[in-house]
């Protein structure tokens, strides 16, 4: 027998354990060896390999970053809500008795130069008082406990006005489990004077509440800015995992010379972009640790939050863990579809695909045909069909842009000729393949349009709430109200205020309800009572014009057309009525006096001066005290010329009755509110940007790498360099200029809808349009001031040496 | 000291690439007309010498004179412009621009110097027909064959009516019978416009259409005709 073994029947079978030719290799086994040696190919391509493997490990860390912020957001508002569940009970209805274990509790919320101050004051009743979370032991007598960043404010300069106002001495600070975030402002202070009607009685800390769900809009701007958002970091992982294409499909050609199949040499693509993406995984995780750090520093719509509760749920973490490399391999995959791995080197299906128009309308029309007919049906009704129909659509229509942008790119460049050489260098190239350019300009065109139509509404919102408080700050007044005891102290307080700085006007009476007196057979009707105002003839007569008046007098006035025929001299009124429809209450039985006369108020109705009191008491006629829950009701108006006049006044207050409590449009909240939103979402779109540009660079880099030898040759007939710098200006130019114009019409037809469905004045945010388009041209620049750099290196003539 | 009626000559050019000499001390002329085949082995120095010749590249030491000028003194863009206006190139691979068709790629020579575009694309239109490929002027590159790219690459390097065409492995990736036909196109239509051609090549057969033969090795250059190294 020959030494040799017969060969025959066995050609093609290869060496021991593989399967015969042809014999199909798939499965688990093969997928995770093909992915482990492309693994290895990307961590074992010296310098240059693990240059391509840190930038596709670069934007994948930023695309993860992002996502695990996002997928924070929800443990966020669990975790904000439930800090203040745990540290709050007010405004129960049914308050425990007085014991060892409780204590009184009331707010004494104040607001400092535009900023909301939440005041606690505490009176325990026993030794065994209950604790909020964050302090160990209720404070003293006149001490109180304070957040740090209170404490800071109160020991800076700026903050005298407030230590004013805060008579306590500071017994030390509230631990983060009493706070809603770092920079809360916030006390706990203990009041030897706080006593009822003052407060509640409380046996222990901690309120079941459901916090008001969003509103169908704002549900809406969050899921429009996180589609803004979110996409175009979407595009940037798929750029990124693409990064370092050209050298790697020299390598999978290697590996076909040697026998690899086009099958296997995908799977080793998609490894070497695995390694990345995984490697992006863990530098994105890294990141958000860091980044969420700052969140002490940032307050977004008045919602400061603690480091820790920005915490990704399990399951979103696990998702972004598993999506991002699959996603990374899908795309990688994708991308082979249009290369074909040769032994000899790489072929590229480069035939020019005519992109077809007639499905690419169809995405923004699904979108519009939703969101018009809300705008026809006038203001927006909060139900679910309308909400889904929103998102839906708004969704859509921004989507929708992404598909109309690879057509429009070609169908313009489709159409330019001539120019010169550096134009027709970047049209002819832009015309052969302008995929990758759409690629990564589409995310542009998503954040630019979501950003101008989401700026859109909140301004519009922003000016209807500005509106509104200009109209009714023109008069410089503020409104005060707290629980009236009694009217010589009503007096002081009126006294007081018209002694504080900047103080030009004070009045003011204490308001009660009384109603008819209640019946056996017919319970009373809470939902009727009549309004009756007690002051002294000096105060009646800035509501009413008084035929005359002396202390123990009543009127009975005459503003309502369809007057309460039981409103008569001699009438009997329960100055006890339910406030609450079915509560049973003892009635406090009261006459009118049938020497009342009738008045007529001066200014009846809404409006800053109007006011709709049935009767008008002296204080002799009538005991404040017998009334249910009566109000001191204090207007002051004041001089804007005198620095800190409301803040004089806000003291003054504080200082009369902690518990005191204002109303004024002085400060307009939602200022604050929608200017933090929209600064933020500039931001994010401006990074959103940035971000897009360094993809843009990543592919341009790419596409010059790849033309080296080309771009040598150009350079040895002599080209000049800034002919081709010009060159991959428009090449860059092109695409984003027709993304924007895009975005443009997106962006503001969106914003005109989302406008109208609210009932507001279709108003373009123009500073915001042109910052925006400023900002896309500002990456084109930034985008090709960078590849320049590339360029020229790659014109060196060692491009020419085939050796 | 230049040889009398030389258009491009070099004296002691010296070139390395790091510790790597690519030249030492090499001398080379060229007269107007004439076709001179550079050949050596691989890694010998030739394209070094080509892309000095060219002022591609600037060599360590040693002179190129071109005409009046001194192509060691200029400036990058001086050499550049002189690149667009008297010289054409022919490469391997033809290294014609994908985007572009055929026609645009011959007449961009043309258009770097100033051409206006109709102008341009007419003249680059009798270059395609001279060298018998005007069949693929609407054509891209990819979508023509290997010999006809070569001969897209020959018209785009004789459209400028350049006094020095270099030719660096014109014939390289075609197959005999194209690399003939290229070669013979080349030299005739030089020959015709009195344009001399520096034929870089490693194959005695490409050799065959030049003039004068000089052969690169370890840097130096040796004239077959002087035989002297």
């Amino acid at each position: 027998m020959s030494p040799l073994r017969s060969r025959t029947g066995t050609y093609g079978a290869g060496g021991e354990g593989r399967g015969p030719l042809g014999a199909a290799r798939f499965g688990p086994g093969v997928w995770a060896r093909d992915l482990a040696m492309g693994m290895r190919f990307a961590a074992g391509g010296g310098r240059e390999g693990w240059i391509r493997t840190a930038l596709t490990a670069a934007g994948v860390t930023l695309g993860v970053a992002v996502l695990l912020l996002g997928a924070s957001v929800p443990h966020l508002m669990d975790a904000w809500h439930g800090r203040e569940k745990a540290r709050e009970n007010l405004g129960q209805r049914h308050q425990p008795r007085p014991s060892d274990t409780t204590l009184r509790y009331a707010s004494a919320d104040t607001t400092f130069r535009g900023t909301e101050v939440r005041g606690r004051l505490v009176r325990p009743d026993g030794t065994h008082p209950p604790v909020p979370p964050g302090i160990d032991r209720l404070p003293g007598p006149g001490r109180m406990l304070v957040s740090p960043a209170l404490k800071d404010l109160l020991g800076s300069p700026g903050g005298a006005l407030l230590r004013d106002r805060l008579p306590y001495e500071i017994a030390g600070t509230i631990g983060d489990a009493g706070l809603l975030g770092p920079k809360e402002l916030t006390y706990v202070a203990q009041s030897a004077t706080l006593a009822a009607p003052d407060g509640y009685r409380i046996d222990h800390f901690g309120k079941s509440w459901d916090p008001r769900p969003m509103s169908a809009p704002a549900v809406l701007l969050v899921i429009m800015t996180c589609v803004a958002l979110m996409t175009p970091v979407m595009v940037f992982i798929g750029t990124s995992v693409r990064f370092g294409n050209e050298r790697r499909e020299e390598r999978l050609a290697a590996l076909r010379l040697v026998g690899t199949d086009v099958p296997t040499t995908r799977r080793i693509a998609s490894g070497e972009a695995l390694f990345g993406s995984l490697l992006g995984v863990a530098g994105g995780a890294v990141l958000f640790l860091a980044a969420r750090g700052l969140a002490p520093y940032i307050t977004l719509w008045d919602i400061n939050v603690f480091p820790a509760d920005i915490t990704p749920g399990p399951l979103a973490a696990a998702l972004i863990t598993l999506l991002v490399p699959a996603a990374a391999v899908l795309v990688t995959l994708l991308a082979q579809r249009s290369v074909t791995v040769d032994p000899l080197g790489v072929v590229h299906h480069r035939r020019p695909v005519r992109r077809r128009l007639w499905w690419r309308p169809a995405l923004p029309a699904v979108g519009a045909l939703l969101l018009v007919p809300l705008s026809w049906e006038g203001p927006w009704t909060d139900n679910p069909l309308n909400t889904v129909r929103l998102a839906a659509g708004a969704m859509l229509l921004l989507l929708g842009v992404t598909a109309l942008l690879p057509w429009l790119v070609d169908a313009v460049v489709g159409r330019l000729h001539g120019g010169p050489v550096s134009w027709q260098l970047a049209v002819r190239r832009l015309q052969l393949s302008s995929s990758s350019a759409t690629r990564a300009v589409s995310g542009i065109t998503v954040a630019v349009a979501g950003a101008i139509a989401v700026h859109m509404l909140m301004t519009g919102m922003q000016a209807g709430y500005a509106a509104a408080y200009a109209e009714s700050g023109k008069l410089p007044r503020i409104g005060l109200w707290g629980n009236a005891k009694d009217w010589p102290r009503a007096q002081r307080a009126l006294t007081a205020l018209r002694a504080t700085p900047g103080v030009t006007d004070a009045r003011g009476t204490i308001d009660g309800l009384a109603g008819p007196l209640p019946t056996d057979r017919a319970p009373v009707s809470a939902t009727h009572p009549s309004t009756l105002a007690i002051g002294s003839c000096a105060e009646l007569r800035r509501l009413a014009q008084l035929p005359s008046c002396r202390d123990g007098e009543v009127f009975l006035t005459s503003h309502n057309p369809d007057p309460d025929p039981a409103l008569v001299p001699g009438a009997r009124l329960d100055l006890n009525p339910p406030i609450v429809r079915g509560d049973r209450l003892d009635p406090h039985p009261w006459t009118i006096p049938r020497s009342a006369r009738t008045a007529r108020l001066l200014s009846p109705g809404h409006g800053p001066e109007g006011s709709f009191y049935d009767l008008l008491v002296t204080p002799s006629a009538l005991d404040p005290s017998r009334l249910n829950a009566p109000s001191m009701e204090l207007r002051v108006d004041f001089d804007r010329s005198v620095p800190d006049a409301v803040e004089h006044i806000r003291t003054t207050a504080s200082r009369l009755d902690p518990a005191v409590q204002e109303s004024s449009a002085v400060d307009n909240p939602h200022d604050g509110q929608y200017s933090s939103v929209r600064n933020a979402l500039f931001a994010g779109a401006v990074v959103t940007l940035l971000l897009i540009g360094a993809g843009l660079i990543i592919t341009t880099v790419e596409q010059l790498h790849e033309r080296r030898r080309l771009l040598s040759t150009l350079d040895a007939h002599g080209i000049r360099r800034a002919t081709l710098g010009r060159s991959l200006l428009w090449q860059t130019a092109l695409p984003v200029l027709l993304g924007l114009a895009l975005a443009l019409a997106c962006g503001l037809s969106l914003g005109a809808l989302l406008l109208t469905m609210i009932d507001s004045a279709v108003t373009v945010d123009w500073p915001v349009v042109l910052a925006m388009t400023t900002t896309g041209a500002a990456v084109i620049l930034f985008v090709t001031a960078l590849s320049l750099p590339p360029l020229w290196r790659m014109m060196r003539p060692e491009g020419l040496r085939t050796e | 000291m230049t040889p009398e009626g030389s258009l491009l000559a070099a004296e002691g050019l010296h070139k390395a690439y790091g510790r790597t000499p690519a030249l030492v001390g090499a001398d080379f002329s060229i007269h107007p007309g004439e076709v001179v085949a550079v050949m050596g082995p691989s890694g010998s120095g030739k394209s070094t010498l080509l892309h000095c010749l060219a002022g591609i590249i600037t060599p360590d030491s040693g002179t190129v004179h071109y005409g009046p000028h001194t192509l060691t003194g200029l400036t990058d863009a001086q050499r550049s412009a002189l690149r667009r206006t008297d010289f054409g190139f022919v490469f391997q691979f033809g290294r014609l621009v994908p985007e572009l068709t055929c026609l645009e790629n011959v007449a961009l020579p043309l258009r770097l110097n100033g051409t206006r575009r109709k102008e341009a694309e007419r003249r680059a239109h009798e270059w395609l027909e001279r060298l018998e490929v005007e069949a693929v002027a609407g054509q891209r590159p990819g979508e023509i064959s290997g010999g006809q790219g070569q001969r897209v690459a020959v018209a785009r390097a004789l459209a400028t009516r350049p006094r020095v065409v270099f030719a660096d492995e014109p014939t390289g990736a075609l197959d005999s019978l194209n690399g003939e036909r290229v070669l013979t196109l080349l030299t005739d239509t030089a020959r015709e416009t009195r344009a001399a051609v520096v034929l870089v090549t490693h194959e005695a057969r490409v050799a065959a259409y030049s003039d004068r033969e000089v052969v690169v090795r370890d840097g130096k250059v040796k004239d077959m005709l002087a035989g002297l190294i």
